[in-house]
């Protein structure tokens, strides 16, 4: 144990397991005969009712208790897992989180309620299963011979052989003969170490793998054998030593049910698919990108010093430090690296509330759960997505009635998807409802005048509308998704990860948003760019290409700038106007056409550079307002370079555009 | 019309812009020699530019912009003071460009008083108090609002 | 007599669970914070049993049970540590060290109750 709270070790170790519960709960609804999620569910309730009491949540232990015999008695068939035992369940996870989260706050009456109805449902009270040992029942007994001979130094560390015998005699009926032979004569006889082996003829209820257990502590050392016989064996009776019967250590011997793991306890509170993981509080993951960051600038510090240097020992060296920070980076975006499942999973109760209390039928589906995101990303990514979630089954799907009469299967359906592309991960949340109205959308941006009157726009343009402040087209506001206050605070956190948004809906047809993210917010891939005298950072992955400017689009400076790129003509933006720059340009200078969005844009800079991995630094609370920067890096020479925000400066572009044409 | 009340405290004093200003020793976390700058598009003129501080990126702040002093180019004796303030609760590292630094000393808080001779040619808000030393008059600025005030 | 224990491990609920645990069930317990207390403690008492944790300040739980082992009337002791289920490799350099038997965090009062009993007996 080192330092930490031991209360808040166990919070967090609950939480995770009450998550667990509600899983297995809400799999259990969808398949009551599945076993797995019942023992799921009892193991979470068995843990938290073990662990809470050691650590002094014995309000959260105790009302667990009559849960986890419930849950003990339908693993054992007495009890069926019905949709009403289920929600009670679920209600019961919510009150056992507020008992160990804020006890203090714990409304009795509603825990007392629960376990009233609980009571109701299991008929009788709720009698607690043993926990360990079984019954003595006639028809199971059977007679085993069982021999061990310790370890010469066991009685120094401490084993009684004598309390190993109480135990084995009080499993059944024993007989129990010493094994003498072994005995040295008094003048060489050291007490302090074990000569005596013994043998006993054992009959018993308990299974072999109950003998074994006794011997959990001393098995490595110890020679034991324990086979069955006929009842009328008499121990020691065997002088020839049989094959079966050689003292050998005991794994190669004991056939049958593989040795036990020597665990004292006969049940583990909860078994883990990753057995051998260990949990690592998050600010030390992040300490350690830090340092991993801090050593992949240090390398391109080196790497640049070196450039010229004609010391092949020297770049030698380099190289290899250059492999081996990669790899080390690599490794510690591993470790960050989290399923999405563990953000999607939430998701299932929420729907199921959420569509019982709007009374409209709806099926969320998944895939693509197993795709693997940075955990800071996760986390964030909760608020947004229940925002749209909600969004989805108060607005976009329709009433069963509405959905018939349109020709729909009356359940409505949202599906949860991600997938990596290249460098990002896309997250697609789809509903089969309504769609997005674009008269409406169209009509509402005009009235807050966020477009001219008449305006001509994609679908695409015209759904980025909706992230606007204030901009909400719900007739209705309703308890669920409240006011339009959501969506661009759902872009907004979207943008903080540097992520995109992207709707694309079919009148009737549904609505999907696309989210796409980078894998990790510690480092980057980059273009370096120059323009003026400053250089920046583009992310890559909204690089497309890199084409020259030519002279004669140059020379036509105020007009409308546009490019022909194989037919399709791409506006771009002069980056030295957005940043004021009064430096003279390069006579050459260079487009970057990236794409943000559906939106193709081209930035003109004097000079590319190159591409440039590194790692983000981000940006100082005193340049929080700052458009255009999503944060900042240290290049190879030490010195500081910003990395563009793209949606915000082809957003800015687009505003300027927009106004031109306006006028 | 001058800010009185603090006690004696610890202050790094440095020179800009010809006046000697007070700083909290406390705050302090290192003195750099003057480094390359990287400009800010669009950043507020106070905070212009970033440094890079050992590997952190750090906002350089020129001082002068907010007391509207002449911004004369560095010279050899030209030093960034990075300091440590909480802005907002939240702990902020920010470099302060400075002439000159002299050395750490004590302002004594009966030295802060009234001084009409200077005139305050500059926002008062901004200012905590004047201490004097010798024949010096020592500014003590608030660095909390000179950072979140406009 | 009763049988006393001698519980050793930093974190002051872990020992207070102990005592409470154990005391109740009529054994005695002298409680320790860190491997060098228990040492001294162990030397200046008698004990039937000692219950350690591994990872402590001032004295590690390894080196504890060496140093108990070394002491002639310690030979014969039993000594349990503490692990956790991710701690398999301490199960074998602490029984190298000289542990008898050892109890997996977390666990539950009558799984330790449950331990001593089969360790010490009653």
């Amino acid at each position: 144990m080192t330092g930490a709270d031991p209360g808040q070790v166990f919070r967090e170790e609950a939480a995770e397991l009450l998550a667990d519960l509600e899983s297995a709960l809400l799999h259990l609804e969808q398949n009551p005969t599945d076993r797995e999620p019942l023992d799921t569910a009892f193991r979470a309730l068995h843990t938290i009712k073990g662990s809470g009491s050691m650590f002094g949540f014995e309000a959260a232990a105790s009302f667990t208790h009559h849960l986890e015999s419930a849950f003990d008695r339908m693993r054992k068939g007495e009890l069926a897992a019905t949709t009403a035992m289920i929600g009670i369940a679920l209600a019961a996870k919510d009150h056992i989180r507020i008992l160990i989260d804020d006890p203090a706050s714990a409304d009795t009456a509603v825990g007392d309620g629960i376990l009233a109805r609980l009571a109701d449902q299991s008929g009788s009270a709720a009698v607690s299963a043993p926990l360990h040992g079984e019954r003595d029942d006639e028809e199971s007994r059977a007679t085993w011979r069982v021999r061990f001979r310790l370890a010469p130094d066991a009685l120094e560390r401490g084993t009684n052989p004598l309390l190993l015998l109480d135990e084995l005699r009080g499993l059944g009926e024993a007989e129990i003969v010493a094994l003498t032979d072994d005995v040295p004569p008094l003048e060489e006889l050291d007490p302090t170490r074990c000569h005596i082996g013994w043998e006993l003829i054992l009959t018993t209820s308990h299974p072999r793998s109950t003998i074994e257990d006794v011997f959990i502590f001393v098995i490595d050392e110890t020679e034991l054998t324990i086979e069955p016989v006929s009842a009328t064996s008499e121990p020691g009776a065997e002088q020839e030593p049989v094959p079966a019967e050689m003292p050998v250590p005991v794994p190669a011997m004991v056939a049958g049910p593989a040795v036990p793991k020597a665990e004292p306890m006969p049940e583990k509170g909860r078994a883990q698919p990753a057995a051998n993981s260990i949990r690592v509080p998050a600010e030390r993951l992040d300490d350690l990108m830090d340092q991993v960051g801090e050593l992949v600038i240090a390398h391109a510090r080196l790497k640049q010093l070196i450039a010229d240097s004609v010391d092949l020992q020297i770049k030698s060296v380099t190289e290899e430090i250059e492999r081996l920070s990669n790899g080390l980076r690599d490794i510690t975006m591993g470790i960050r690296m989290v399923p999405v499942d563990s953000l999607f999973g939430r998701f299932r109760r929420l729907v199921r509330d959420l569509s019982q209390e709007l009374g409209k039928d709806v099926l969320l589906t998944m895939s693509g759960e197993e795709t693997e995101l940075d955990k800071t990303m996760i986390e964030r990514l909760n608020d947004p997505l229940v925002h749209i979630i909600r969004n989805s089954l108060d607005h976009g799907l329709e009433p069963a009635a509405e959905r018939v009469a349109a020709g729909k299967a009356p359940q409505g359906r949202i599906h949860l998807s991600a997938r990596h592309a290249g460098t990002r991960v896309l997250m697609t949340i789809r509903d089969d409802g309504r769609g997005l109205d674009r008269e409406r959308i169209r009509a509402k941006a005009e009235e807050q005048e966020l477009i001219p009157p008449g305006a001509k726009l994609s679908d695409a343009e015209l759904f980025q509308l909706i992230f606007h402040p204030g901009f909400s087209t719900a007739r209705a506001l309703t308890s669920v998704s409240g006011r339009g206050i959501g969506m661009d605070v759902v872009k907004r956190t979207i943008d903080g990860l540097r992520g995109t948004i992207e709707v694309s809906s079919l009148p009737g047809g549904g609505t999907e948003i696309t989210l796409g993210l980078p894998l990790t917010l510690a480092i980057i891939d980059g273009l370096l760019v120059r323009v003026g005298q400053g250089r920046y950072v583009i992310p890559l992955f909204a690089v497309e290409e890199c084409v020259e400017l030519p002279a004669d689009v140059e020379r036509r400076h105020a007009n409308r700038n546009f490019l022909n790129i194989r037919g399709a003509l791409v506006p771009f933006l002069r980056l030295r106007d957005s940043f004021a720059v009064r430096h003279p340009p390069d006579p050459y200078q260079k487009i970057v056409i990236i794409s943000s969005g559906d939106k193709r844009v081209g930035l003109v800079v004097d000079q590319v550079l190159g591409d440039h991995q590194t790692v983000i630094k981000s940006m100082s609370k005193l340049h929080a307002d700052v458009a255009n920067f999503s944060g900042a890096t240290i290049l190879g020479d030490g010195s500081v370079a910003l990395i563009l925000d793209i949606a915000q400066i082809v957003a800015a572009g687009q505003t300027q555009e927009l106004r031109r044409e306006a006028c | 019309m001058a800010v009185t009340g603090t006690e004696t405290f610890e202050a790094l004093t440095l020179g800009l812009g010809g006046e000697i200003f007070a700083i909290d020793a406390n705050s302090v976390h290192e003195i750099l020699d003057i480094v390359p700058q990287t400009e800010v598009p669009g950043a507020p003129p106070l905070v212009g530019h970033l440094i890079n501080v050992r590997g952190k990126v750090v906002p350089l702040a020129d001082l002068r912009i907010r007391f509207g002093m002449e911004r004369t180019p560095p010279t050899i004796d030209t030093r960034v003071v990075v300091v440590e303030i909480l802005l907002d609760d939240e702990p902020t590292v920010v470099g302060l460009l400075a002439d000159k630094v002299h050395e750490v000393t004590s302002i004594a808080g009966a030295s802060i008083e009234d001084t009409p001779d200077i005139g305050m040619r500059w926002n008062p808000d901004l200012i905590k108090g004047i201490g004097k030393r010798g024949d010096d008059f020592i500014v003590i600025p608030d660095i909390v609002r000179i950072f979140t005030t406009h | 007599m009763a049988k006393t224990i001698l519980a050793v491990d930093d974190s002051a609920s872990m020992r207070q669970m102990v005592k409470l645990t154990l005391s109740t069930a009529g054994y005695q317990v002298v409680e320790a914070a860190d491997g060098r207390e228990a040492l001294a403690k162990a030397k200046s008492g008698v004990f039937n049993m000692v219950l350690t944790d591994l990872n402590m300040p001032n004295m590690d739980g390894l080196t504890l049970i060496r140093e108990l082992r070394t002491l002639a009337s310690y030979r014969g002791i039993p000594i349990v540590f503490l692990t956790t289920e991710s701690g398999t490799d301490k199960k074998a350099e602490a029984k190298a060290a000289g542990a008898t038997a050892w109890i997996v965090k977390p666990f539950q009062q009558d799984q330790l109750l449950g331990l001593v009993r089969k360790i010490i007996g009653a």
